[in-house]
């Protein structure tokens, strides 16, 4: 039963912090290939075949939203993104373009390794096709038969808050952009009515967080997101 | 009539033409008529001294009000009625009666001599009027000068005095930095002379004498160009259109127009000089910015750095010496101090895009809640132990703002409100929805602040104790206010009734919030 540790291709061009990255992910035992750029990093998605991608947005030879845009062309790996602060565009666009989860650095090692977790789980859950339920916390979701439970109360939700909610729960621990969210819960033409989001997102809170104010489950990025939280400590 | 007045220079007859045409004629002609026909009339009943009297009150008249030679034709015209009419034989030039050439005499005689008195005393009080008319005109002129600011400002009144006390269209100009005399960069006046001679006013200017009109050999020149002289040397030069040449030329008005240009210059040179002044405060004010934003950086970040370095290396050298406890503190030290320097950096930069204005406002529709509940997770580590009061009975209007710069600034003043009260005490946020605006307070249980200091709290990098272990250079609030102006809002402190502070920020809340179609329920 001794499964290979999934190999991690990480492209960053700091040599220093590459080095760091590499050190921090081999000792939670992944294995992990490094390059320098993005041609490097493209190449090697393509031979090595990476379980995901950690990505540096500002790399010398290409911008690292086109390593996003090629790379989604014919892979579905998860890729988790670094930015500096004060980059909610790049991020967001990053995001939007394909990539599965963001850090900003600086960030703590194990954030990234809880980050990493996530998305690979969310792989090992994939093939078998539509997911039957969460459970988080006292949260518990039954994606199938529709039905939302708060410790042993049943929520009732709307047919919109259980959309949103359910986009969510299908990227448990990963956070989605209010431009996905509008555009999987309410359709393409609404991806700039953003005030449906924050109402409904509310409205949400309201229904199933003990305090609203102070969410356990749903949370805010902003300028970017919502995330489902899919650990609570 | 005042301005025609003013420009009068001492020749009787001149003025007198210029001022009635020959309306004193008519009168020196027709008193003397009428008197004949009232003396006429009342013949029976008067002497012929007593005709000579009135004959003499009539030329007094005319010498008052129309000036000596109407006064001298008057005399004159009496005096060959009164042979005509009155001096036997009647209806005859010749006077028979001694007494009466004796008194006509005596009569134009005093009549001549009372005229070039009443002439004197009519110069003389022209004179003061127009004493008191210039030094008038010269009290308008710097009275408005003294209220004027800006340069384009005393131009304009300087152009406008000098119009309608010239009546001549007129303008200032001023060299460039190449010394270049050019045309201002503000739109003209009306009255402003347009189509001056460029290189006429730049002689003038570089020479300092007055060109043009007058002083110009060639004759198509329209224009007076007179220097401004300064006290380092003309300052520009006065373009002015020769409509009247004595207006200008006469002594006095060109005493009254150096004293216009006089006050002009003086008061140009004041304005530049309070604003090299001003520029060289907001020089100093800079540098002295410059100099304690490099020494808060240095010292705050020097002492994180040098935390890091020494463990670091100590690591680095003796780690396996060390025993687990002390390696963890070490690695603890390292990574809190890191941090510290992260947020300083950050705080930094964001106060620099502020500054410099890079900062674009992302607008969207939020709910104040949920911007405070992602504050307040951004803070979750250091507010552990910590209870926050919430009282958000309007957290669900939506309000219209830049959702991640609200967030720093909610996160700055949680921040302060963790940092500068003691362990344990709650913080309270209170939301309220008013006509004014939006209205969030957050409120700590700590010391609070002097009221002398609650203004200089928002100014950048002050701190109310400047040496002590709080870390943070002083840029906390002011990005706070900074972020909340940017979004047409306030921010303001004040202290707690019981101790502590409360920072109070007003939002504006847009008039058409969005509203929503509510859902059917399925």
């Amino acid at each position: 039963m001794i499964q290979p540790a999934p190999l991690l291709l990480v492209v960053e061009d700091d040599p220093q912090f590459r080095q760091l990255l590499n050190t921090t992910l081999e000792a939670q035992d992944y294995s992990v290939f490094a390059t320098a750029n993005g041609r490097d990093g493209l190449i090697a998605a393509r031979n090595r075949q990476p379980s995901l991608l950690i990505l540096d947005l500002g790399l010398p030879d290409m911008d690292g939203q086109d390593v996003i845009r090629r790379l989604r062309k014919w892979s579905d790996m998860p890729i988790i993104v670094l930015s500096a602060r004060n980059q909610e565009n790049d991020i967001t666009q990053a995001l939007d373009n394909g990539a599965d989860d963001y850090l900003i650095k600086p960030f703590n090692a194990a954030e990234l390794v809880s980050r990493i977790k996530a998305l690979l789980r969310r792989i090992a859950r994939m093939p078998g096709g539509s997911q039957e339920f969460l459970h988080v916390g006292e949260l518990k979701i039954e994606l199938t038969k529709r039905r939302v439970f708060v410790g042993v109360e049943e929520i009732h939700l709307t047919p919109i808050e259980f959309r949103l909610l359910c986009v969510l729960a299908r990227n448990a621990g990963l956070v989605v952009t209010h431009r996905q969210l509008l555009e999987k819960v309410w359709g393409p033409s609404f991806v700039e009515h953003s005030h449906y989001l924050r109402i409904y997102m509310g409205q949400l809170r309201h229904k199933i967080e003990a305090d609203p104010a102070r969410p356990r489950y749903l949370l805010t990025e902003a300028g970017i997101g919502y995330r489902l939280c899919d650990e609570v400590f | 009539m005042m301005s025609q007045d003013s420009k009068s220079n001492g020749n009787c007859t001149g003025v007198s033409r210029a001022r009635y045409g020959y309306w004193p004629w008519f009168w020196g002609v027709v008193v003397p008529l009428i008197l004949t026909l009232l003396d006429w009339l009342f013949r029976q009943w008067l002497t012929s001294s007593n005709i000579l009297m009135f004959d003499l009150l009539g030329v007094f008249f005319v010498a008052i009000r129309f000036g000596f030679w109407p006064s001298i034709l008057a005399s004159l015209i009496n005096a060959a009625s009164f042979a005509f009419f009155f001096a036997p034989p009647i209806f005859s030039f010749a006077i028979a009666d001694r007494e009466n050439l004796a008194g006509l005499a005596v009569t134009i005689l005093v009549g001549a001599v009372t005229s070039k008195l009443a002439q004197t005393i009519r110069f003389q009080k022209r004179e003061a009027e127009q004493r008191e008319h210039r030094a008038s005109a010269l009290y308008r002129l710097s009275k408005e000068l003294a209220e004027a600011q800006l340069e384009s400002e005393i131009v304009e009144i300087g152009v406008r005095h000098v119009y309608s006390e010239f009546g001549s269209r007129n303008t200032l100009l001023f060299p460039d930095h190449n010394g270049l005399i050019g045309y201002p960069g503000e739109p003209p006046l009306e009255i402003s002379l347009q189509g001056a001679d460029l290189d006429r006013a730049q002689s003038a200017f570089q020479k300092g004498q007055i060109t043009g009109y007058g002083t110009d050999p060639v004759a198509n020149v329209t224009a007076l160009y007179v220097p401004l002289n300064g006290s380092t040397g003309p300052l520009g030069v006065l373009a002015l259109e020769a409509v009247d040449l004595p207006q200008i030329s006469a002594p006095e008005q060109r005493q009254l127009l150096d004293t216009f240009l006089n006050q002009i210059v003086h008061t140009l040179e004041r304005a530049r000089l309070a604003e090299q002044a001003q520029d060289a405060t907001l020089k100093i004010e800079a540098e002295t910015l410059r100099n304690s934003l490099l020494s808060s950086i240095s010292h705050d970040l020097r002492t994180p750095l040098a935390t890091i370095v020494t463990a670091a290396t100590t690591l680095e050298a003796d780690g396996e010496r060390l025993d687990d406890a002390h390696r963890k503190k070490l690695v603890a030290a390292i990574s809190e101090e890191a941090q510290r320097m992260s947020d300083l950096t950050t705080k930094i930069l964001a106060m620099a895009r502020l500054e410099a204005g890079e900062v674009v406002l992302n607008r969207q529709w939020y709910a104040p809640e949920e911007i405070i509940g992602s504050a307040l997770r951004r803070l979750d580590k250091r507010l552990k132990g910590r209870s926050i009061n919430l009282n958000m009975k309007d957290g669900q209007a939506l309000i219209y703002v830049d959702a991640v710069l609200l967030q720093q600034v909610l996160v700055n003043l949680l921040d302060n409100a963790d940092k500068y009260s003691p362990a344990g005490l709650p913080i309270d946020i209170e939301l309220q929805t008013t006509p004014l605006g939006l209205f969030i307070s957050i409120v700590d249980r700590g010391a609070g602040v002097p009221d002398s200091m609650q203004q200089k709290i928002f100014n950048k990098f002050f701190r109310v104790h400047a040496e002590t272990a709080q870390s943070g250079v002083g840029l906390g609030l002011s990005i706070c206010r900074s972020i909340v102006e940017a979004h047409g809002g306030m921010i303001e402190m004040s202290n707690r009734d019981g101790g502590g502070a409360v920072f109070k920020l007003r939002l504006p809340i847009p008039e058409h919030a969005p509203t929503i179609t509510p859902e059917e329920r399925g």
